[in-house]
């Protein structure tokens, strides 16, 4: 899966359930701070991100260790190369 | 220690017939009724013809409230904020005092968010978890409605919600009466909200208590105190009013629209489907005596009567024993439906209007008083009446009875 696409996918839970817009979606954003969630919707990105790339996180560390956007994309270029079979999943 | 004085000085409204006071005044009075059949309720009763009266949402107004206020709300929750924004900007309290601690909210409904209960139940039985927000919890709990309102206004003060089923907006206004009598709070959030679900609606239906007649169009069905009643229609919505002690409204010049001049709730003790005359009457004694008036001082009672057979007998009944048929009453339930525990709030907010138009608006589809609740004076059109001091009855599951007195402002 490219990076693109997982950008894509995880920029469209932001702007579905956190009601932001594409133009605030920049890599460099902290999620606390410039994006504006708490720990509840922490909750509804790990679940929305579990419905979308269809892998469990609730139990995984590093998912509890982003901070910006990039972290995100970073960690799905990551759980997509170790998962090869993501891309065939995916139900968008 | 003396009592202090409680006026309302904000009611907003979010209704079947309206999202703002003046323009539910001007249905009722125009003899509108809210009730519809629910063809989307079809998968599950298994037809199309049982009736509610459902509101339509101002969806631009919802969007006003920001998402991380609004994604906790099931739309109990969201009706309370709606009409809680309408209170609060009539009531022109400014943000220090909203969150200085004296400022209190009080608001309940039958049991939170129905639907959101409904979702999250099925979620769980069918183990889609990942479909349950992280909010859902916070959706459906009792006190969701106040909470949420609290927190839209950043209210410190108490946060209470003494859910009583169709009583629960009159409990939560009396109680916030009672809060500002006695000193504890200055101002006060209070009232009710509540949704048409059709598990909720399936309750009554199981209870022989919803309405139910395919020769009747929807409109027709919800019909208090008439000889061919049937059964109550569900409506949904919330009323939410802004008690403030008098000396504080008077000091910041707030406009005030009625002063809360009695209160009592009390319980059969012995039913829990349906209250008695015999409580209700108490009820009613209590909260005039605690007004310091009389029966024969009253100018109007607005009845909880939902159109059900033994519920408006009973406080039918009741009425008789207490003013005969001296007073007008009417019940409201004919247009509006039963707005379970929202209906006391919303009908207090009609009430205001009424009495600023000096108008009694009477029982939509009540064209034959039954036998079994003769002896009462139904206006059988809206009439014009001078409405200094108006006693307004709720009645809910589990014998609970509540029962408010209001007064015409009058400077001290």
């Amino acid at each position: 899966m490219t990076r693109e696409k997982i950008i894509e996918l995880v920029n469209s839970i932001f702007i579905e359930q956190f009601e932001l817009s594409q133009e605030e979606l920049t890599p460099d954003k902290k999620i606390f701070e410039d994006l504006g969630l708490d720990s509840l919707d922490i909750v509804d990105l790990i679940t929305g991100l579990q419905r979308k790339f269809k892998i469990p996180l609730r139990q995984n560390e590093q998912i509890r260790q982003i901070r910006t956007l990039d972290d995100i994309y970073t960690l799905f270029e990551k759980l997509a190369l170790e998962n090869p079979d993501i891309a065939e999943k995916i139900i968008n | 220690m003396e009592k202090k004085r409680v006026v309302v000085t904000g009611a907003g409204v979010v209704s079947a017939l309206g999202n703002r006071r003046d323009e539910l005044f001007d249905s009722l009075a125009a003899g509108k009724s809210a009730a519809r059949y629910m063809p989307e309720w079809q998968s599950f009763f298994g037809k199309i013809n049982i009736a509610a009266a459902p509101v339509t949402l101002d969806q631009e107004a919802v969007k006003k409230i920001d998402r991380r206020f609004r994604r906790s709300m099931g739309n109990a929750a969201l009706f309370a904020a709606l009409a809680a924004k309408q209170a609060v900007a009539e009531s022109g309290l400014d943000e220090a005092t909203l969150s200085n601690g004296r400022t209190g909210c009080v608001i309940s409904s039958t049991m939170g968010s129905s639907s959101s209960i409904v979702e999250s139940t099925a979620a769980i039985i069918e183990k889609r978890f990942d479909d349950l927000s992280a909010c859902q919890f916070f959706r459906c709990v009792s006190h969701s409605s106040s909470f949420n309102v609290a927190n839209l206004f950043g209210i410190s003060g108490v946060q209470l919600a003494p859910c009583s089923a169709c009583a629960s907006a009159l409990q939560s206004i009396g109680l916030a009466f009672e809060q500002i009598q006695s000193g504890k709070q200055d101002v006060i959030i209070a009232g009710g909200s509540d949704e048409a679900t059709p598990t909720v609606a399936g309750s009554f239906q199981q209870l022989f208590a919803l309405a139910e007649n395919e020769n009747l169009p929807a409109e027709k069905l919800s019909r208090p105190f008439d000889a061919a009643r049937c059964g109550l229609v569900c409506g949904e919505g919330a009323g939410i009013l802004i008690l403030e002690e008098y000396e504080h409204a008077l000091k910041r010049g707030a406009v005030i629209l009625a002063e809360l001049a009695g209160y009592a709730t009390n319980c059969t003790g012995a039913q829990i489907s349906q209250s008695d005359h015999v409580s209700i009457e108490q009820c009613i004694r209590l909260a005039v005596a605690d007004a310091g008036i009389n029966p024969a001082d009253i100018d109007y009672v607005s009845a909880h009567a939902t159109s059900t057979l033994a519920g408006d007998k009973e406080e039918a009944e009741a009425i008789r024993r207490v003013f005969g048929a001296a007073v007008p009453v009417s019940s409201l339930k004919g247009h509006l439906g039963h707005t379970l525990g929202a209906s006391g709030a919303i009908e207090l907010a009609a009430i205001f209007e009424m009495m600023k138009h000096d108008t009694i608006i009477s029982t939509l589809n009540l064209k034959n008083q039954a036998d079994d609740c003769k002896g009462i004076f139904l206006p059988d059109k809206p009439c014009s009446k001078p409405l200094r001091t108006v006693v307004k009855n709720c009645i809910a599951f589990g014998g609970v009875n509540a029962v408010l007195v209001l007064r015409g402002y009058q400077r001290s």
